[in-house]
Formats: C-alpha cells, structure tokens, sequence
C-alpha cells in the first residue's frame, strides 16, 4: 500500500527512483522501499562525517575548540591535483569569507551542517582523513555508508569515484543518534543539535502538515545536486516517541517537481505512522 | 636618546624541557628537498602570553601575533604559552615592512603562513617557515591572492623591492604557490648579542 503510493508519487514527478526508510520509536516499526540502493550521497554525506568528527574528538585527536586554518585548496582523491571549492558553487558564503584565517572545529561543523557549506566540509574531511573517516564509520557498524572523496572534486567525479548512501545506511545512521549504542550519548545528542538547527528546508518539514510543523523540531539534512534530492533526519513532535525518516530521490536534470514530490511523499508516511500509532491504541 | 630593549626573553632552545624540544628539534639537522642538510635555529624569543604577542611590534604595521597564528596541526605544547619563535623572525617582519611600504596598504599574512614549528603537520622539507624566515600571504589590501595575475603582480613588486628575498611564481607543486605568496629569506637564523655562547656539537646532539 505505502510502496504503491510512494511509486506513485515518483513516477506522476517524473523521477528515476526514489527510495525511502523509516524507524518509528512509538510503534518500534521500521520500513524501507529500496532500502539498499545505492545513491549519490549529495550533501546527505556531510552527517557521516559530523559522525566521524565527533569519533575522533572523542578518541582524543583534536577538540571542538580546536583552531583550523581555512584555506580554499585540496588535493584530488585520484591524483592528489588541487582544487578549490567555488564560493559560487557553495550554498554558504561564511566559511570562505574567512579564507586564510582561522576558525574553530565546532563552527566549522555547525556551518557544514546548518549552511551546508561545502568549504567547511572539504576542511574537516581534510583534518580527518578519508581512510579515518571511513574506518570511524565501519567501528561503528554502520553499511550503506561510503565516504569517497571531498566535495567538488571534480576529477574523482569524472573517475565514478563518489560519496554513496543508501537509505538503509541512513537509517541506522539516525537510529545510531537516537538510540546510542557503541557510540557517546552526550556527543550523539551534540549531533542531534546541530542537526535541530538546519536553516535550509527540506522535504521532511515540507511534507508535515502545517499545524504539526509548527510544533515538531526536525534534526535534519539535505542533499541536492543537478540529479538527485534527498532528506534525512529525526523529526519531533511533542505528543509522541520521534521517527528517523530518510527519502532519497534520482532525477532528470532539471526537473522542477522534485521537491513537492518528495514533500508529498513525507506526508503519506506522516500519515501511515499516525494513523498505524491510533491502530495500535 | 631611545634606549629601549627588545622585551623578549633570549632562550637557548637545547636547555628548555624535553616536549618543547622535541617540537621545536633546535638546532637539529634536517634536509630539504635538494637532499641539503639545513640546520633549524637554536636560539628562540620566549613569547609569554597572546596579549604580548598582539602588542609587540616586530616592525612597522607587523605584530608578533600575525606570524605565530597557528592551527591543530601545530604541536599541542605549542598552543599554549609560553611559546617560542626563532629570533630570526624579527628580519622578516622587517622585509615584510619593507614590502608593505612598496605596496601601500596592508599585508596580511595567513594562519600557519608565518612560524611553523618543525613538528607542524605541513611542515615538511626544511620549510623556511621553520626558521621563521618565510610569509605566506593570502590578501593584499582587499585582494585576495588566488588568481595567477595577482599573485604574479605582487611577485614582481616584492622582487623589485626586497631583490634577496626567494619568491615563489605562481604554479602548482612544491616550488610553487596557488592560492598565496610565499616569500622567504631562506635558512638564515640569528644570535642575538644576549644569547649564550656557541659550543662544540657532541656525537648525536643534532637530532635533540
């Protein structure tokens, strides 16, 4: 029922593929529609590497005070060729007005994550390491997950290296959050913040109806690029336990339905927790 | 008649304890990337707080403070205080002084562009910033430095106004910079008249 109405929705939008996990805390249910295929990450993979950056702090490496120096220059994952973030490209304009100065750990993750700022990204994937990353996210038991590369990295892209989710992956990404095991409470609930303070709007509050919106708090990232749209996050809401819910999308350049599309489907698996929740009262 | 003293404590980096050394290695050898053996400087000012290091002026418009602006990369002792800078730094402040004159409005140097200790994780190959000889700077009034033509403009007047200071061309690689302008006075160190006395270098000594 749910998969023919998310199948629906996608193919009315036009979209390639959609794929989409939920975990619902009040009825302990959990459902996923391609669950593990493989999508490009987009900036859905700046989570996993808040995830990795606040293993390492754990472990000792450096500290949210930690000072790094900004500077708009990386080394390509295949050839080590350099390349820089343009200011144009990014959704956040912050970081790079900092170029050749210093700022913190911690404000270089919030930016990452609440502006989606690709610069800060690419700093704090250089600080940790690709391999540490990707070491911290296996520890951790999480699939579904491959961390590749920097943004922007245009030379990888051209060699089909690329960042990947799946949206079972996601998923225990988020559940990991809510329910920290094998991984600090205090600093899941750290990323949970961060996450709480997302100014970009994506399709999970989009989909919610108007009057829970208001009320629900939603810890959250988005990913968009040219071919894909995706959300992922812990939504809220002040009468009942949270959901985890993860939608990503594949679809034609330029289409310009993908938002509401995705949106709507946010809104039909509201409605089957809500109405699965009343069900088993 | 003026009669004011550098404020700065002289300090023999081979008598300070065992975590500075090991961050600082003074006066150890190490080669460059020609496979030269260059030997790190062993005398160092002692830099006892961050207000002394934003008030004290090297040389007209350069603060200590924009030369020791360092980032997690640096050995941790060295996040602290008291912190230690080659004496030589005191020549490039005056170069960059020199520099700024020519230029006419303010030259700002980037973090980790100033002194980098030898255990810095970018320090590598007997980088002159290890003597506290070189200047990475990123924005020239309100330029910024990242376009092959700025960086090339600025080369040419620092190489009309200080002929002895290495400049690297814009490029990519290690003899190259992209996104700044690296200037250096190469691997001079200075022994102020205040220091300690030289000594015989005993078997094994250089790698303190």
């Amino acid at each position: 029922m749910l998969k023919q109405i998310v199948d629906d929705i996608a193919a009315t939008a036009g979209a390639n593929e959609v794929a989409v996990g939920f975990y619902d805390w009040e009825t302990a249910t959990a459902w996923s529609l391609r669950g593990e295929r493989w999508f490009h990450a987009a900036s859905t993979i700046k989570v996993p590497v808040l995830l990795a950056l606040v293993d390492a702090i754990a472990a000792g490496r450096f500290e949210w005070e930690s000072w790094v120096h900004v500077r708009n220059r990386f080394a390509s994952r295949v050839d080590a060729a350099p390349f820089r973030i343009p200011r144009e490209r990014d959704a956040d304009s912050v970081v790079h007005a900092e170029v050749g100065k210093l700022m913190r750990v911690r404000d270089l993750a919030e930016r990452m994550i609440v502006a989606s700022s690709n610069l800060a990204t690419n700093l704090l994937l250089d600080l940790l390491g690709v391999r540490e990353t990707r070491e911290s996210i296996e520890r951790l038991g999480l699939g579904g997950i491959d961390v590749a590369r920097g943004v922007e990295d245009q030379r990888a892209f051209d060699g089909g290296l690329n960042n990947r989710v799946t949206a079972d992956g996601l998923l225990a990404l988020l559940r990991l959050l809510h329910e920290p095991r094998g991984f600090d409470a205090a600093a899941a609930t750290q990323v949970v913040d961060v996450l709480g303070r997302q100014e970009l709007t994506g399709a999970l509050k989009l989909g919610l109806p108007e009057g829970v919106r208001a009320r629900a708090r939603v810890a959250h990232k988005t990913g968009e690029i040219s071919t894909a749209a995706h959300d992922a996050g812990l939504v809220f809401l002040p009468d009942r336990k949270p959901f985890a819910l993860v939608v990503l999308s594949e679809w034609p350049a330029g289409n310009g339905n993908r938002q509401a599309a995705l949106g709507n489907v946010v809104a039909a698996i509201y409605r089957h927790l809500i109405e699965s929740a009343e069900g088993a009262v | 008649m003026d009669d004011r003293r550098f404020p700065l404590r002289i300090v023999d980096g081979r008598r300070l304890s065992e975590e500075y050394r090991k961050a600082l290695k003074p006066g150890a050898l190490i080669v460059d990337e020609e496979g030269r053996a260059r030997r790190l400087p062993r005398f160092f000012y002692e830099v006892d707080s961050w207000l002394t290091a934003t008030e004290l002026e090297l040389a007209p418009n350069f603060n200590l403070h924009e030369f020791i602006q360092t980032d997690v990369r640096e050995a941790p002792v060295l996040h602290g205080f008291p912190r230690y800078v080659p004496c030589a730094l005191v020549l490039l402040a005056g170069a960059l002084s020199i520099f700024r004159d020519r230029v006419g409005t303010l030259v700002h140097v980037a973090a980790n562009g100033g002194y980098r200790s030898p255990a810095h994780g970018r320090s590598r190959a007997a980088s002159t910033h290890c003597w506290g000889t070189a200047a990475n700077v990123y924005q020239i009034g309100d330029e910024l430095l990242d376009r092959p033509e700025v960086i090339e403009k600025y080369r040419q007047v620092a190489q009309q106004s200080l002929p002895h200071v290495y400049v690297r061309s814009y490029g990519h690689g290690p003899a190259f910079a992209d996104d700044h302008l690296h200037l250096d006075l190469g691997y001079v160190t200075v022994v102020p008249r205040d220091a300690a006395g030289e000594e015989e270098w005993g078997p094994g000594e250089e790698s303190s």
